[in-house]
């Protein structure tokens, strides 16, 4: 009898006689639990909520009315909707190729060893580093037609045209500065990226090309882009998701473009309030960058 | 010959190139201090050296050496009252303000407190918790974490407008926005949780950097996980930790749709991108002072910026970025 009551376990149940397994599980959960609860909170929840919300003709203060798909009817009927996708499109088309084009000739250039080159690299990145919100007075201020370098440049200086113009102010010409400045304000990040992938590309590629008798424009076609190839296509990815998605970029820029996020933005919290069609904007949007998403990732990216 | 005059053409261009990039990336920031140090008159002089240098538009921003607010308005009865000795100086002020003509005034230094603590704010509370659920999901393995992983990063996707309808509609609800304080705690949290994902995005990536036998040592030694964290991990990982940080910090100093939203209706805490644009919006023609609140609006963090380019440039070729 007594041989059993020493082959009992003594210690009672306790953390202590987790496993160190089980120990750092927990402690696993323990840490991850707040940062988790409150993106749940804050951005799980209010996403769910604000599909609810898009049945509904939604009142601020009261109760809201369930309308079912009047508000989604009401949108893809609306011919505002379909000219704010449109410009969504133009600016997002633009603002992309524009961004990857010049971050992929910069990062050619910049990949050189030249003196003061790190210097240079500073200062690259500054359009980007930089608030939105305290660039874009300085661009308003460069395309203004009556003080604006832009105009006494290409009126005054070069004469391509005749008399002064407001490219910010014209409606059908402000998403070129809308476009612009994206250009602008991204192609540091473009820059970044392309150039960490190029200089990882193998020296002696290059090395055994030009032995070969190839120049620099072949070097360039079959050695650096199909070496960029994944990079520049998950650049393209996150460009468009982001671009797609803004809204200070342009809104504080000039009202006159209406992408997406504006458009919405203007019909939730200007003039009748309508957060229900808002919300219903809001879901589409993402629906349509949702779609585009699949068919890249799967079509251009091969996933 | 030939080849001798090709390299220098070649390196002529290379030059060319290297300045084009230079100015394209710095011409709008010239423009910005050139304009606001101009007068007026010379606003239309497309020469970007200021003829005479007029620093009225900084100093009227950062209240150096201003005037006494006039008072030749304010009624006899007021100023006597005024006089009284048993009234606070803030009292003072208060009815004073109803009397003298403020509206001129562009009270930037409320504007740059109100960023500076609100932006503080967030980052340090996104970074505190970030460091835990980083470390959680970088070294301790327990079921779901790669889910957790995976879906911090699927919150890259959505955009900020697809959470500010239901944002606002919720803090409206609960009645947040009815007080000053009350809304500003609301626009806190929401920039917290904009930071957070990223945050643990790249504190979880730098933390996989430390060799784990350093803390295995540690652990060995009798050093719970939690003090291996304090002891360990956070010292080694200041400089991530500082780049997240004012990562962080930017996020919320450049923020403006959210706050547009949310503080509408209390000007006394508007942050400074809605001061900014409130300015531009109001009165035309005040250049130099838009001019030298972008200045200063940018210098704080292109400051901060040059303190950890180097890192924030690896983290941000690394994918810890979000727009």
């Amino acid at each position: 009898m007594a041989d059993v009551a020493v082959a009992r376990p003594r210690t009672p149940r306790s953390p202590k006689s987790l496993t160190p397994q089980q120990r750092d599980a927990r402690l696993g959960w323990a840490l991850i639990l707040p940062a988790i609860t409150i993106i749940g909170l804050l951005v799980i929840y209010p996403i769910i909520y604000n599909v609810y919300l898009s049945f509904f003709d939604v009142s601020l203060m009261g109760a809201n009315t369930f309308t079912g798909l009047e508000n989604h009817i009401g949108v893809v009927t609306d011919g505002e909707f379909w000219q704010a996708v449109l410009t969504t499109v133009i600016y997002v088309i633009f603002s992309v190729l524009g961004t990857v084009m010049l971050g992929l000739g910069v990062a050619i250039v910049m990949n050189k060893e030249f003196p003061l080159r790190g210097v240079v690299r500073s200062i690259i990145l500054l359009p980007y580093v930089a608030p939105v919100i305290a660039t874009v007075f300085a661009w308003q201020f460069i395309f203004d037609p009556v003080r604006g370098i832009f105009v006494h440049l290409t009126v005054e200086v070069l004469g391509i045209v005749q008399d002064r113009f407001n490219l910010i102010g014209n409606p059908k010409t402000s998403i070129i500065v809308a476009v612009v400045y994206s250009i602008w304000k991204n192609f540091p990040f473009a820059y970044l990226m392309i150039l960490s992938r190029l200089q990882a590309i193998d020296a002696s590629l290059y090395e055994a090309a030009e032995i070969d008798g190839a120049g620099a424009w072949h070097r360039f076609i079959h050695i650096t882009l199909p070496e960029l190839q994944f990079i520049i296509g998950s650049l393209v990815l996150l460009r468009v998701i982001w671009n797609f998605n803004k809204f200070e970029e342009v809104y504080l820029i000039t009202e006159n473009v209406k992408v997406l996020s504006i458009y919405t933005y203007l019909t939730a919290f200007t003039g009748s309030l309508d957060l229900g069609r808002g919300a219903t904007l809001a879901v589409i949007q993402f629906l349509i960058l949702l779609i585009f998403i699949i068919y890249y990732v799967k079509k251009v990216l091969k996933w | 010959m030939v080849v001798q005059s090709k390299n220098i053409l070649r390196r002529i261009g290379f030059i060319l190139a290297i300045l084009a990039i230079i100015t394209f990336s710095l011409f709008p920031f010239i423009q910005m201090l050139s304009t606001s140090l101009k007068y007026p008159a010379d606003w239309g002089n497309p020469s970007l050296i200021p003829e005479r240098i007029n620093t009225s538009a900084y100093k009227e921003l950062l209240a150096i050496g201003q005037p006494e607010p006039d008072i030749s308005a304010v009624p006899e009865s007021i100023r006597n009252l005024l006089e009284e000795e048993d009234i606070t100086q803030e009292q003072r002020d208060e009815i004073l303000a109803r009397y003298v003509d403020t509206g001129d005034i562009f009270p930037f230094l409320t504007y740059f407190r109100n960023s500076l603590v609100i932006s503080l704010l967030a980052a340090f509370m996104s970074v505190f918790l970030a460091v835990f659920g980083a470390y959680s999901f970088s070294r301790l393995q327990y079921r779901g974490r790669s889910l957790i992983q995976r879906g911090v990063l699927f919150t890259y996707m959505f955009g900020g407008i697809l959470l500010l309808i239901p944002l606002y509609k919720v803090s409206v609800q609960l009645g947040l926005l009815a007080s000053p304080t009350g809304t500003f705690l609301a626009l806190l949290i929401i920039y917290m949780v904009q930071t957070l994902p990223v945050s643990l995005y790249m504190l979880g990536n730098y933390f996989r950097t430390i060799p784990y036998s350093i803390e295995e040592a540690a652990l060995i030694d009798g050093l719970s996980r939690l003090g291996t964290i304090r002891r360990i991990i956070i010292p080694l990982s200041m400089g991530a930790i500082a780049t997240v940080f004012i990562f962080s910090f930017m996020i919320a100093w450049n923020e403006y749709m959210f706050a547009s939203v949310f503080l509408k209706s209390f000007k006394n805490i508007y942050t400074l991108p809605l001061g900014l644009r409130s300015l531009f919006d109001s009165q035309h023609l005040i250049w130099d002072r838009i001019m030298s609140a972008s200045m200063l609006t940018a210098v704080p963090v292109i400051v901060m910026f040059m303190f950890v380019q180097k890192r924030l440039v690896g983290g941000l070729s690394a994918g810890g970025v979000k727009e």
